[in-house]
């Protein structure tokens, strides 16, 4: 029997409905038009303007940072919840899951403000300290559920067999829990660096000076500044690193005997 | 195998490229300031910065409200503050705001008398005036033919469906009560009654309330009519000719962004040398123009090209500069003002 | 008896660090829902029940239906979609799965705002797309695309959609689909086998890829503010409008709790039954 074909083809359509706004995006950055979306001419103004702005590109550089140390952490913690969760029937995990849930629900700008009453009552100065924990704390929710997702079924009796065989809890965890769980930490990692990235309301909330990271400049900017098609420039240029970036590793990692 | 192995040191060649930013550099002073995005010159910038040999630090808010919610709950670290006028007053109510030391200012005595007339702070105790512009309204001449300078253009049956009016309460109220003939910080509950009501009137008429996307939404046609601010509506003029901006004949809002020293400051000298800095002549003029507001700054008005000087939206005349008013501080009347507020957004 | 160590070894980090970064400021913003509201801002001193008397408000209801219609109709959209999408990619060659997972991500690492603008710039009311439904008559003359309940959705799914693909991803990638052959061996038609063996073998990434995308958007107020109409506000914007424009933090903070409160209801009573 044939397959169907309806995975394959919504797979095309999603991919074509992702990439639609990022043309116009690109487009946008070689318009010399500043507000209208008409082609008014090509130009490389705005590259060579992003190139002058230090405050974009120091913004930039705070937002990897703190997206690379959230998701790891996230990943880290996610992992340990997401197997407690998985693995242990008690009080304790009600209210463990109860927990990792709220920051799902609660909205942003309370989370931001109570994060950054607890801050300044903790007498802690903002930073972009403060705003990695900020990170961590809601990235941890998504990576600790991705994580459970992929655990579902996950037999503990694997395990138990392995250390009858004679494995340390250690060794069973990282020859076969490890392995099933990658690919959902992966994910789950993903989604938090993605996340964190993107991330404009509580950050705000709990930066401090010289800490702006890229979305909350980006915000600032779309109310007075009249050269926004340079953050169209710099998102087009970090889609193009991106694009390099997972090229080379694709080559880097092509399995050597064949 | 390699994949991980790659992963490995891909992440390790990431981590070792962060350690060496994360220590601390510079032994400069470092002046922070806490302001909107691109609304500081380079050369401005970059001149104090030699001047006194240290750091301007800038971080970016995007909204009045979003900056008071901030400080209020404690936030420190800024040695300058650049809110509006009426978020000034919020602040200085709270005991949040130091005050000037004009000894200090010698530069002060450049600033627009005639505006300070009108300002919040007339003597400046708290504050300094640093950027203003007015709120006005911008049609296509094309779309919306025979159009007099009036609030009443948002009434119009041919602007249905492609008109934009600022999600702003002290914007939208104060302009129906500048179209009813009131002033636009009234706290009377009748007034505001009505203009809640030419408001809702109003809303049914417009496509939504909008913030920044009335500047490309004009310059592209989806919007034929738009409340905006007049420096970021003067710079899209300048890609669609079809454009016209006017000052309402009523009369509109003229807020200003002043320049104030939180009491938590710490280098308070240094942020009096960069408000005397802000306001000299020469500075100011060449600020002003890299901005595209006005500063009220007598001194630097000499200094700055025709055209710019020109504007009639940035130095209108005096007839209907006088109907113009800047957004005052409600205090405890807020209330009244939110209530008709959700009056329109729930209609 | 088993010792609880391990349990509590694993449980620990998580569970220290949500209790500190989450369950302290939870507990704040309880407290400042019971708090009254000064008239010029801010909180006043003592306590007051005055912001959960606002709750009663006659416009939430509605505003609360219009929220949750508007984020069941888009997670419901991204499952639709989601689903195919994780189901091919699972069965991909894996050099090919992490490359299209990668290409599935990437749009996502731009800005958010910048990413609503260029949708704001294609379905604009005089771009190609308006133009091009115009010329089939199924927009008029002067209708707009974006300002509705409808643009809402699009943007909203846009922006969930990779949140929905990579949980059910990752929970297919291990499903054995094997036993859909065997399934199908057995008489059963593609369809009933999809439905009885494949969504049950993924229960806990279609349950994860719910929660990732219907909860954060009742939430929400950035993108109907964006794209929405005047009559799109959700209750997100609600407690945009509480905290930043009416500067009535009690309320705002009685809104979110309460919002919490609805969303958690369910999760807690499930646990009773379950324990029960």
């Amino acid at each position: 029997m044939k397959p169907s074909r309806i995975p394959l083809v919504t797979t095309c359509i999603v991919l074509a409905f992702f990439y639609l706004p990022i043309a116009a995006l690109v487009a946008k950055s070689f318009n010399s038009s500043r507000f209208s979306p008409e082609w008014k001419g090509f130009t490389l103004k705005w590259y060579s303007r992003l190139f002058e702005r230090d405050d974009i590109l120091a913004a930039l550089v705070n937002s990897l940072k703190v997206a690379v140390i959230a998701a790891s952490a996230s990943m880290l913690l996610g992992t340990c919840a997401a197997f407690a969760l998985h693995r242990y029937k008690s009080r304790l995990q009600d209210a463990h899951r109860v927990m990792v849930n709220v920051p799902l629900v609660l909205p942003d700008i309370l989370m931001g403000m109570s994060l950054l009453l607890l801050f300044i009552a903790a007498g802690v100065s903002l930073s972009l300290a403060t705003v990695t924990i900020a990170h961590v704390t809601f990235c941890l929710s998504y990576v600790t559920l991705v994580v459970l997702a992929r655990l579902q079924d996950f037999d503990p009796n694997i395990v138990e067999a392995a250390r009858d065989l004679g494995a340390t809890r250690f060794q069973a965890f990282r020859k076969i829990t490890l392995p099933i769980l990658f690919p959902g930490v992966l994910a789950g990692g993903l989604l938090a660096f993605t996340l964190s990235i993107d991330d404009y309301v509580v950050t705000f909330f709990v930066k401090g000076p010289g800490s702006d990271t890229l979305p909350t400049l980006v915000y600032s900017m779309i109310k007075k500044s009249k050269e926004l098609p340079v953050i169209n420039a710099l998102s087009t240029l970090m889609l193009l690193f991106t694009f390099l970036l997972v090229f080379a590793s694709q080559r880097l990692t092509r399995p050597v005997n064949r | 195998m390699k994949r991980r192995h790659f992963i490995a040191t891909s992440s390790a060649a990431l981590a070792a490229g962060f350690l060496p930013s994360c220590s601390g550099k510079s032994a400069k002073p470092k002046l922070t300031v806490f302001t909107w995005a691109d609304y500081l010159s380079d050369e401005a910038k970059a001149a104090f910065e030699k001047a006194h040999g240290c750091e301007v630090v800038i971080d970016t808010f995007d909204s009045n409200e979003a900056m008071i919610a901030k400080i209020e709950s404690g936030a420190t670290g800024y040695d300058i503050l650049v809110p509006s006028s009426y978020a000034v007053k919020q602040l200085e109510s709270k005991g949040l705001l130091q005050p000037l030391d004009h000894t200090k200012l010698p530069n002060l005595g450049n600033i627009d008398k005639t505006y300070l007339t009108h300002a919040l702070d007339p003597e400046m105790k708290i504050s300094a005036p640093y950027m203003m512009a007015p709120t006005c309204v911008a049609y296509l001449k094309s779309k919306v033919p025979d159009a007099e300078p009036t609030w009443g253009l948002f009434s119009r049956a041919d602007v249905k469906g492609r008109a934009t009016l600022l999600d702003d309460m002290r914007e939208v109220l104060g302009a129906a009560l500048k179209n009813l003939g009131h002033s636009l910080n009234s706290t009377d509950p009748a007034q505001l009654e009505a203009a809640a009501a030419l408001a809702i009137e109003w809303k049914t008429n417009i496509a939504k309330f909008e913030n920044e996307q009335y500047k490309s939404g004009i310059a592209s046609g989806e919007f034929h009519l738009v409340h905006g601010y007049a420096g970021d509506l003067i710079a899209v003029q300048a890609e669609n000719g079809d454009i016209e901006i006017v000052i309402p004949k009523e009369g509109a809002s003229f807020p200003c962004d002043d320049l104030c020293i939180p009491k938590s400051a710490k280098n308070a000298d240094l942020a009096h040398a960069f408000i005397n800095h802000l306001c000299d002549a020469e500075v100011a003029a060449e600020n002003m123009e890299w901005i595209g507001y006005r500063a009220p700054n007598t001194a630097a008005y000499k200094s700055l090209t025709e055209d710019f000087r020109g504007s009639p939206i940035l130095f209108p005349p005096d007839e209907v500069f006088s109907k113009c008013e800047p957004i005052g501080y409600l205090g405890d009347k807020l209330p009244l003002w939110t209530a008709a507020w959700e009056k329109v957004k729930n209609a | 008896m088993k010792s609880r160590k391990p349990e509590l070894l694993a449980t620990a980090p998580s569970f220290l660090w949500l209790a500190l970064f989450v369950f302290v400021p939870v507990a704040i913003i309880f407290a400042i829902a019971f708090r009254p509201a000064l008239p010029a801002g801010g909180i006043g001193e003592g306590w007051s029940l005055e912001a959960i008397r606002s709750l009663k408000d006659p416009i939430y209801p509605s505003l609360l239906l219009r929220t949750v219609t508007i984020s069941f109709v888009t997670t419901a959209l991204c499952l639709a979609l989601a689903l195919p999408v994780a189901w091919h990619l699972a069965k991909l060659p894996p050099k090919w799965r992490s490359r299209i997972l990668i290409l599935i991500i990437i749009p996502f690492w731009t800005n958010f705002v910048i990413r609503v603008f260029s949708w704001q710039q294609i379905l604009h009311a005089e771009g190609a797309i308006a133009n091009g439904l115009r010329s089939i008559g199924l927009l008029g003359d002067s209708d707009r695309l974006l300002g509705n309940s409808a643009a809402v959705i699009i943007v909203s799914v846009y922006t969930y959609l990779p949140f929905a693909i990579l949980p059910i991803f990752a929970a297919a990638e291990k499903f054995d689909f094997a036993l859909l052959d065997a399934a199908r061996d057995l008489g059963a038609k593609p369809f009933r086998a999809f439905r009885s063996v494949f969504l049950p073998g993924i229960r806990q990434g279609l349950v994860t890829a719910i929660l990732i995308v219907f909860i954060p958007m009742l939430g929400s107020y950035v993108i109907p503010d964006m794209v929405g109409g005047t009559d799109s506000q959700m209750l997100g914007n609600k407690i945009a409008q509480r905290n930043f424009n009416d500067r009535n933090l009690p309320q705002a903070a009685a809104l979110s709790c309460a919002l919490t409160l609805l969303v958690l209801a369910p999760m807690l009573l499930r646990r009773k039954e379950k324990a029960g």
